[in-house]
């Protein structure tokens, strides 16, 4: 609005006003004007934008986001009023168990439940003959019944289900349920399950691959693959291994089941998916999906594992149709184990080259993952466990090949940071390598190497913000780098890692042939004032109700506790994809900001009504909507909004959010493409007692970009929570098979998650790079924030004694092993005169500092720059930046088939392509 | 196929007439002899903010306090605290008023799913009733014996610490009835 323009306007006089105004007494009388330190720039504000402007910043009205923020349900949780899973008591219930079996790998002649029947107090019983239909999280491997059906593929591999009156009979009645089983020969190898097999576990048919037991295999080579070992000045080999992980949470599956009256199932279950669920339910109960109400409780902890439609919820509807009366079903620990969909246990071999400029010219993975006995999320693993590692590093080449085997274990699935950890792992620790070959710093050979924002990755992920490289000098500084790295006494290390996460998958997980969202948020607003947020997001623990109630309250310009949310049950909320990928606080608060911008617009436009203002000049503040340059033209939050409910009665919208098209057009493509990406690094600071082998972690230094920190309490709460757990990973945690393939520890006393003793100090280091696609800028920060602890672990270990650690957890007794071969090496006898690791920098240390400044003016430039030009990754390499490399030279390979060639000598999981699919063969299933 | 002769692992005990102050209201159940604390607070007295994480005394999701002392209920037999004083979660606040300590675990983060709050937070609540100003390595100490999964336990002990200067200075604790936001701001003195 120019100066000379003439202010139009009813004003309002504070304290004389003529007629009683309507709402709810209080006793925050008055709205405080809007915090000119949260308004961005770019609307006039004092917050400097220093990665630039945001679609978003004319929504900020300073009223929650950015402010260290509660969760909105965090006092149901503190006064023990939260119901969880198992807190589901219905009146009249019975209680479910699950019959399970005790072979790795039998078919099942017959089951008998007669004696069981019999048995006063039994209810109702199941067995595989009452559901047939096989569910799945992915549609394209479905390979799970509710109960065994013909053959059962693990030890706990659900046979029959009983419900009873109370616990003690239908423990009784399990025993007196008579199973026949023809015991097959079980896998408990991975590296058994790539070769030809007389039963393989599954049978996919014509998509069979050979006989063998290879759920999933990748072939993936792009950039200039050929005689990358040639050219490289430096190599690193490295042959991992690393252990199964659970999750861990805290709170056992459970599921209650009732059927109503008019003939409707509500399952109540802690789940991190409702919606798959939701279609599973009705695959498997044969009934339609509007009559099913998917009711997610409070989720103790997920961590992906409560990201599968599990069996036993199956079995709770099953047992509940059956009986006519809710059934409840809560797992022990052990079942908890035997249910696992933890993270893989995998092989991976890495190799690393770098050429004389010091430049990334080529990464060869070669990852073997044992998916357990079902597919679960394994497609998208196999993947991840290779595309997730192509940033933020330019590389000149990259040989990828992933297999995914089926043994007679409890299945593997999603676990935070899913299918990306143990890879990244190998890829730092391999870089950690380099640059000791090298003599150059670790930390700058990563700041020479980065992809700048808004740019492409070798297989074509769309990079849009990257705070990498702040990431980087933060955790320099913070940690104190330059003083302690190398120059630290025997037994005392610094080290560092960095992480790269998909924020949300650019994939719907179901192809339908429409065009769904992935997030949709309703909203309504009555007389009350207050704002009903409707959504299917799954709260988990992580916040994701507190950030949607943000989001609006943000746009509304209301405080929190006039945001109530519901988002427990499929009847009442529109359909989000759940809790994985990172993909909530991304995808969901895109929606509910697009709902509340059509909000936001009626309220305007009902402002202008009563004031005679105009809407384009309005801004929101405190409940109070008003003229940006004249705050007394305008009208309070609940006046508007009364007079935009004229005739109408409650206002209502809805919003939704989907991916934009993305990514290029091989095989495998969309595995890894995500609307934007985090980006972390971490440093961490050992102590190994060279004696012992006692490794403890004592200080992390944890820095993560995740774009804009909507609540900075979650998002350090994630950061730290993810240090707990991947440190968990390379110290102490892994499920241990013994030498009959039976889980050794299914227990939370012999599978060690670290207690507080065992945790070190860590300093959360928030990066906002401001993302052009999310949320007020925001990213993702629950998952990315794990990757880099295990390799700033591992790195330290090597600074403070010299070992190059390939076998995760470090338990004591494995880096002891390590010290005494380090010691016959160095012809000492005492580990304490161990020499460790020096500092000696080559002259391309210079170079590399160099490049890494130019670098960062480019990174600069780029995101301060609209309509720049595009970068493809390649340029470091001298290609043409605004072409995909392959697009300009022949000598840049994209194949995702293995040649001949390779297939003579190819490497562990690659040898998975040496057997062709039954409908290549010929053969039909 | 003939069938094994099998013999029932679960004979059912018999009952036995149990009472105890539960949250400090006095309660009296006939329950199995051999029954456990934790299933008879979550199945007979109904105090289901005790969780169940783990049956063998792993997790501390169990803990409740037994005549002021953080005891284990999942490794408890009921029949050994008759006539004991028992405190749950549920029994931490004030009528409306959060103990500081629940307070704090909600502002400084200490709780993010939950599960594990209510043993963290009676454990804590022991702590601090012996020694409101503790050092951290005292914090660390009373809460060893809980997992928890989501926080990292720092913020937990940030959030301890920040209770025991609540009972140090006094301050009292926000009443989540009290009224928040008025809607209808930018009014001064009374409307009438």
């Amino acid at each position: 609005m120019s100066d000379d323009e003439e202010m139009v306007g009813y004003r309002q006089q504070p304290g004389k006003i003529s007629f009683s105004r309507p709402g709810s007494g209080g006793k925050d009388q008055f709205s405080t004007l809007r915090d000119e330190g949260m308004i961005p720039e770019s609307q006039g504000g004092n917050k400097s934008q220093p990665w630039g402007s945001h679609r978003h910043d004319e929504l900020v009205t300073s009223s929650a986001i950015g402010k260290r923020t509660p969760l909105i349900d965090s006092r149901e949780k503190v006064t023990g009023r939260a119901k969880y899973g198992d807190d589901i008591r219905l009146p009249n219930e019975l209680i479910g168990k699950i019959l399970r079996s005790p072979h790795h790998f039998a078919r099942i002649k017959s089951v008998d439940t007669s004696a069981a029947e019999a048995l006063p107090g039994v209810i109702a019983i199941a067995t595989g003959a009452d559901a047939s239909a096989k569910f799945g999280v992915l549609p394209v491997t479905k390979d799970e019944h509710a109960l065994a059906v013909n053959l059962v593929r693990h030890v706990g591999d659900l046979v029959a289900a009983v419900a009873a009156e109370d616990e003690a009979t239908a423990l009784h009645a399990l025993q007196l349920i008579d199973v026949d089983y023809e015991i097959l020969d079980s896998i408990h190898d991975m590296k058994e399950g790539l070769e030809n097999s007389e039963n393989p576990i599954h049978d996919r048919g014509e998509y069979h691959i050979g006989e063998a037991n290879i759920q999933k295999r990748v072939y993936q080579e792009f950039g200039e693959v050929d005689n990358v070992s040639e050219n490289a000045a430096a190599t690193h080999h490295s042959n991992w291994t690393f252990g199964g992980i659970n999750h861990g949470f805290t709170e056992p599956h459970a599921a209650v089941a009732n059927w109503d009256s008019r003939g409707r199932l509500t399952l109540y279950t802690p789940q991190q998916v409702p919606h798959y669920l939701h279609r599973s339910l009705a695959d498997v109960l044969e009934i339609p999906m509007h009559q099913i109400n998917v009711y997610r409780t409070f989720v103790g902890g997920g961590f992906g594992g409560k990201s599968d439609p599990f069996p036993h919820e199956m079995c709770a509807a099953i047992l509940a149709r059956k009986s006519g009366r809710p059934v409840r079903i809560t797992f022990d620990r052990e079942e908890v184990f035997l249910t696992n969909r933890g993270r893989h246990p995998s092989h991976i071999e890495m190799n690393l080259h770098a050429d004389s400029q010091g430049r990334l010219c080529g990464i060869e993975t070669d990852a073997l993952i044992d998916g357990g006995s079902f597919a679960s999320f394994g497609h998208v693993t196999t993947y991840y466990n290779g595309v997730l590692h192509t940033a933020p590093y330019e590389i000149g080449a990259f040989h990828y090949t992933g297999a995914r085997v089926w043994t007679n274990k409890p299945a593997s699935g999603a676990m935070r940071g899913h299918g990306a950890v143990n890879s990244r792992c190998a890829v730092e620790v391999g870089l950690d390598d380099l640059a000791d070959q090298l003599q150059v710093d670790p930390m700058t050979l990563r700041l020479a190497n980065l992809l700048p924002p808004l740019s492409a990755t070798i297989t074509g992920f769309r990079i849009t913000s990257t705070g990498m490289r702040e990431c980087l000098e933060k955790v320099r500084k913070a940690s104190d780098w330059e003083n302690k790295f190398r120059k630290l006494p025997l037994g005392h290390g610094i080290g560092i890692g960095c992480g790269f996460f998909i924020s949300g998958s650019g994939l719907p997980i179901h192809w339908d042939p429409n065009k769904f969202p992935h997030a949709t948020v309703h909203l309504k607003i009555d007389m009350d004032g207050g704002v009903t947020v409707h959504t299917g997001a799954a709260d988990i623990g992580q916040g994701s109700d507190t950030v949607v109630a943000q989001s609006v309250a943000e746009v509304l310009g209301l405080p929190l506790d006039m945001i109530r949310v519901r988002s427990q049950e499929s009847d009442t909320s529109p359909v989000d994809l759940g809790s994985y990928s990172s993909r909530v606080t991304f995808m969901n608060a895109n929606a509910a900001i697009s709902a509340a911008m059509k909000i936001r617009q009626e309220l305007l436009d009902a402002t202008a009504e009563i004031t005679g203002a105009d809407a384009a000049h309005m801004v929101i503040g405190d409940r109070r909507i008003y003229v940006k340059r004249d705050p007394a033209v305008g009208v309070s939050y609940l006046e508007a909004l009364h007079k935009a409910q004229e005739e109408r009665g409650a206002l209502v919208a809805s919003g939704a959010y989907r991916t934009p098209p993305m990514g290029r057009a091989h095989k495998g493509a969309a595995a890894g493409l995500a609307p934007a990406y985090s980006f972390s690094a971490y440093a961490a600071e050992v102590k190994v007692d060279v004696e012992t082998g006692q490794t403890k972690v004592i200080n992390v230094w944890a820095a993560h970009d995740c774009g804009k920190a909507l609540n900075p309490l979650s998002v350090e709460g994630q950061i730290i929570g993810s240090c707990h757990m991947g440190m968990g990973q390379v110290l102490s945690e892994e499920m241990v098979y013994g030498r009959t393939g039976h889980l050794m520890n299914g227990n939370l006393l012999d599978y060690k998650i670290p207690t507080i003793h065992e945790m070190p100090h860590v300093t959360p280091i928030i990066v906002e790079s401001n993302d052009p696609e999310g949320p007020f800028g925001a990213k993702e920060a629950g998952e990315g924030p794990l990757l880099p602890i295990l390799p700033a672990v591992c790195n330290a270990v090597y600074d403070a004694v010299g070992i190059r650690v390939d076998e995760l957890p470090i338990t004591p007794d494995r880096i002891h092993r390590n010290i005494e071969k380090l010691c016959r090496a160095q012809g000492v006898s005492d580990p304490l005169d161990l020499t460790t690791p020096k500092l000696k920098l080559s002259s391309l240390q210079e170079t590399l500092a160099k490049r890494a400044a130019e670098h960062e003016q480019r990174d600069i430039d780029r995101r301060n720059n609209d309509g720049i030009e595009p970068y493809h990754n390649g340029a470091l390499f001298g290609y043409d930046p605004t072409l995909p490399a392959d697009e300009q030279s022949d000598e840049w390979k994209v194949s995702v088939i293995p040649t001949s060639e390779y297939l003579a000598e190819p490497r562990l999981a690659g040898s998975a392509w040496k057997h062709t699919e039954r409908r290549h063969r010929g053969e039909s299933s | 196929m003939t069938k094994p002769n099998r013999i029932p692992m679960l004979p059912q005990a018999g009952n036995r007439q149990w009472s105890a102050s539960v949250n400090e209201k006095s309660v009296s159940k006939s329950i199995p002899s051999d029954a456990v604390l934790l299933d008879v607070l979550r199945d007979r007295v109904g105090t289901l903010g005790v969780k169940r994480g783990c049956d063998m005394g792993t997790c501390g999701c169990c803990a409740v306090l037994v005549d002021g002392e953080p005891r284990l209920s999942c490794l408890t037999m009921a029949a050994e605290v008759d006539g004991k004083k028992i405190t749950t979660v549920e029994g931490l606040a004030d009528g409306h008023h959060l103990a500081p300590l629940q307070e704090t675990f909600t502002t400084y983060g200490g709780s993010q799913c939950g599960f594990c709050s209510p043993g963290f937070l009676i454990v804590a609540s022991a702590l601090l009733e012996k020694n409101n100003d503790p050092t951290d390595e005292e914090i660390k100490n009373a809460v060893e014996g809980n997992l928890c999964r989501c926080t990292g336990y720092q913020p937990i002990v940030d959030s301890i610490r920040a209770a025991g200067k609540i009972l140090r200075d006094g301050k009292e604790a926000t009443n989540p009835t009290d009224p928040h936001s008025n809607p209808h701001p930018g009014f001064k003195g009374d409307d009438s």
